[in-house]
């Protein structure tokens, strides 16, 4: 282990890769701050940029904004209240009202401290926990593959929220089928295509990540008329001192330390990611405090910020941990840095660490640095990047949407990109009006094609019959936690309907979802 | 019954899903696939099954949100509409014009639709925008753009 990490301290001290993390942290904290834009998008956007680099230095960039991009979120959230993404929205909670109090420079201070801490914890577990699991991975058959798929695609229904569970699985077939279009790797026969040539490669990943996340998020706030709504003046003067004082580390201390873990487990779960972690942290913390600091949450309470930015932190680092180890992402985030792997030839799974060390070793390290970059460079710096926020809208609007469609035609130099993009671009946007999620469909885009590998192998082993899903233990031990995690909703439903739930805690989920 | 936002979904998925389950038999086999416990229709012939049965769930299951989706201001169909045809129609000029010309042109449209009406400011942002970035394409990093078909044809190529 101690060689991985120097061979990843080598990689990720390279000039070029730090450079790399700082222009990540800077160009995702950026885009995290802009109302619409999430980590998500923000990582949809660096695909085209990372095809240009080397495999670990394109990671490396990616982990960055990826980070930036939830700590954008989380200053947007204090300072106007209008979180970047769904995983901050928890932060306006408490951040907020602090900055109503004249206290947004405490809270923004606070929320770097927070993150960088729940980050770094994140980090020396995956540490540990990485190679570990990667090592017992070892051992996986295809049909424990298969039934991990299953497992990945069905938990992100189970989290998905009130209403949204067979939504979700609708829009995971969808992904599948569309990994279907094209020509079949086993067999070679071409499918669904329907004599296109421009289909014969199948939909291309990018297009598909760039049109749903980039380009439809920021067609959807022209839609909605949020490029209307008066920009929110952000008065500097205000801010207020960035320290905190003693008193004030102390108490929230136990919040960031259990925060930090519990933030991570709930990331290394399949399918949730740092949105779940920031609003089960809130409700722990909030359950754990005082009935007298119960009445503060929701009014600045320092604790109630400290609980989701830390999760929130934590729970993206620990969504590296099944994609590093199995090669199955956690997050929609996480399945676009799959795409991207994959598109260098490097299959992320349990050879990664054997096979290519530097990329495994260097990601780890670098969101170290990521962190460090976070704290130090970004937190004095927020007060001139929230200056970029004050670009008028009719001049960013073009931008960024000029930035998703030349970020794929530079890739293909095909016009029928292009083209194909606002066709998804249209599909996307009734498919949001109709409340589909978007994320299981990228992440069912994005294994099926492993899924098929894996399940041809298992059935051409069992001659045909689905024994294997029960027969080897771990297979089926996988199985049984799937279809576990896809009763879950139900039983909570039928719960709810007995049992009136307290009305404040089913809004926060729905808010969630 | 009045129309609900689920069943326009489910309704939809079922559709795709019997259109998918239909052109899954214009799929190819191998010789002897048949008999294979696996081949290139078995996956696809499951999604449409699955997908399917989940459309019909979702048409059984679905809460009474009204069809028409909810927001707090009007909504921008026209602007919307128009800032994809422009992205369609920079598609079609990119061919013909080329990148440099084709990115001004999207970068004013863009900027005049969503409501910036000042020439000189339209034109301060996009051309040295389009410039600085096709410079640094072409020349720093070495991107090869082709020219427009109507430049070639009027200078030569």
């Amino acid at each position: 282990m101690l060689d991985g990490i120097m061979i990843g301290l080598n990689t990720a001290i390279m000039p070029f890769n730090l450079m790399m993390v700082f222009a990540g942290c800077f160009v995702g904290t950026f885009i995290g701050m802009l109302p619409g834009l999430g980590p998500v998008s923000a990582v949809a956007l660096m695909i085209p940029i990372t095809y240009g680099l080397d495999p670990s230095s394109g990671i490396i960039l990616m982990a960055g904004v990826y980070y930036g991009a939830i700590f954008g979120g989380s200053t947007s959230s204090i300072l106007i209240n209008a979180p970047g993404c769904s995983s901050t929205v928890v932060t306006a909670f408490d951040g907020y009202p602090l900055a109503c109090q004249g206290q947004a420079g405490k809270a923004l201070a606070l929320a770097a401290w927070c993150s960088f801490t729940g980050g770094t914890v994140g980090a020396i577990i995956l540490l540990f926990a990485a190679p570990a699991l990667a090592t017992v991975s070892m051992s996986f058959q295809s049909s424990d593959y298969f039934a991990l798929m299953v497992l990945g695609l069905t938990a992100v229904a189970a989290f998905a929220g009130k209403g949204q569970v067979l939504k979700s699985l609708i829009m995971a077939v969808l992904g599948l089928m569309l990994a279907t279009v094209g020509t079949d790797v086993t067999s070679g026969t071409t499918r669904f295509t329907f004599g296109s040539s421009d289909l014969i490669d199948g939909v291309s990943f990018l297009l598909l990540a760039m049109a749903t996340f980039a380009l439809t998020e920021v067609i959807m706030t022209v839609l909605r008329g949020e490029h209307v709504k008066p920009q929110a003046e952000i008065d500097m003067s205000k801010l207020g001192s960035m320290r905190l004082s003693r008193e004030e580390v102390k108490e929230v201390a136990p919040t960031v330390a259990r925060s930090s873990v519990f933030g991570f487990l709930i990331g290394v779960l399949p399918g949730a990611g740092a949105t779940i972690a920031s609003f089960m942290a809130y409700g722990m913390e909030r359950n754990l405090a005082s009935v007298k600091e119960k009445l503060k949450f929701g009014k600045g309470s320092l604790r109630g910020l400290a609980a989701p930015e830390t999760a929130n932190n934590a729970a993206s680092t620990g969504s590296f941990v099944p994609l590093l180890t199995l090669g199955i992402p956690g997050s929609g985030t996480t399945a676009i840095m799959l795409g991207a792997l994959i598109a260098y030839g490097i299959q992320p799974g349990p050879r990664l660490f054997i096979d290519n060390p530097d990329v495994f070793w260097s990601v780890i390290i670098s969101m170290y640095f990521g962190n460090l970059v976070l704290l130090v460079l970004n937190l004095p710096l927020i007060p001139y990047i929230s200056r970029l926020l004050v670009i008028p809208n009719p001049i960013l609007i073009p931008l960024i949407l000029f930035f998703s469609v030349t970020g794929v035609y530079l890739v293909s130099f095909n016009t029928f990109d292009i083209h194909m993009m606002v066709v998804v671009t249209v599909i996307s946007i009734v498919l949001k009006l109709l409340a589909f999620p978007m994320a299981p469909m990228l992440l069912g885009y994005i294994l099926g094609e492993l899924l098929e590998n894996n399940l041809s192998r298992a059935l051409m082993i069992s001659d045909g019959s689905l024994s294997f899903l029960w027969e080897r233990p771990l297979s089926a031990g996988i199985m049984v936690v799937a279809i576990l995690a896809l009763l879950s909703p139900l039983v909570t439903t039928l719960r709810n309907r007995r049992a009136a739930k307290e009305p404040q805690v089913a809004g926060a989920e729905e808010s969630a979802a | 019954m009045t129309l609900r936002r689920d069943h326009v979904g489910g309704l939809l998925f079922l559709l795709l899903s019997v259109l998918y389950g239909w052109f899954i038999q214009d799929i190819a086999l191998l010789p002897g696939d048949d008999l294979e416990p696996f081949h290139a229709r078995t996956l696809p012939t499951a999604l449409a099954w699955i997908g399917g049965v989940l459309s019909v769930l979702l048409i059984v299951t679905a809460g009474p949100v009204s069809v028409r989706p909810e927001n707090d201001g009007r909504w921008y169909i026209g602007l919307t509409a128009g800032l994809l045809l422009l992205v369609v129609v920079f598609g079609l000029v990119l061919k013909w014009l080329g990148f440099l010309v084709a990115t001004i042109l999207f970068l004013a449209g863009g900027f005049w639709l969503l409501g910036e009406r000042r020439p000189r400011m339209i034109a301060a942002v996009a051309i040295p925008f389009s410039v600085i970035l096709w410079l640094l394409l072409t020349q720093a990093l070495g991107v090869y753009l082709a020219p427009g078909k109507l430049v070639t044809a009027v200078l030569g190529g």
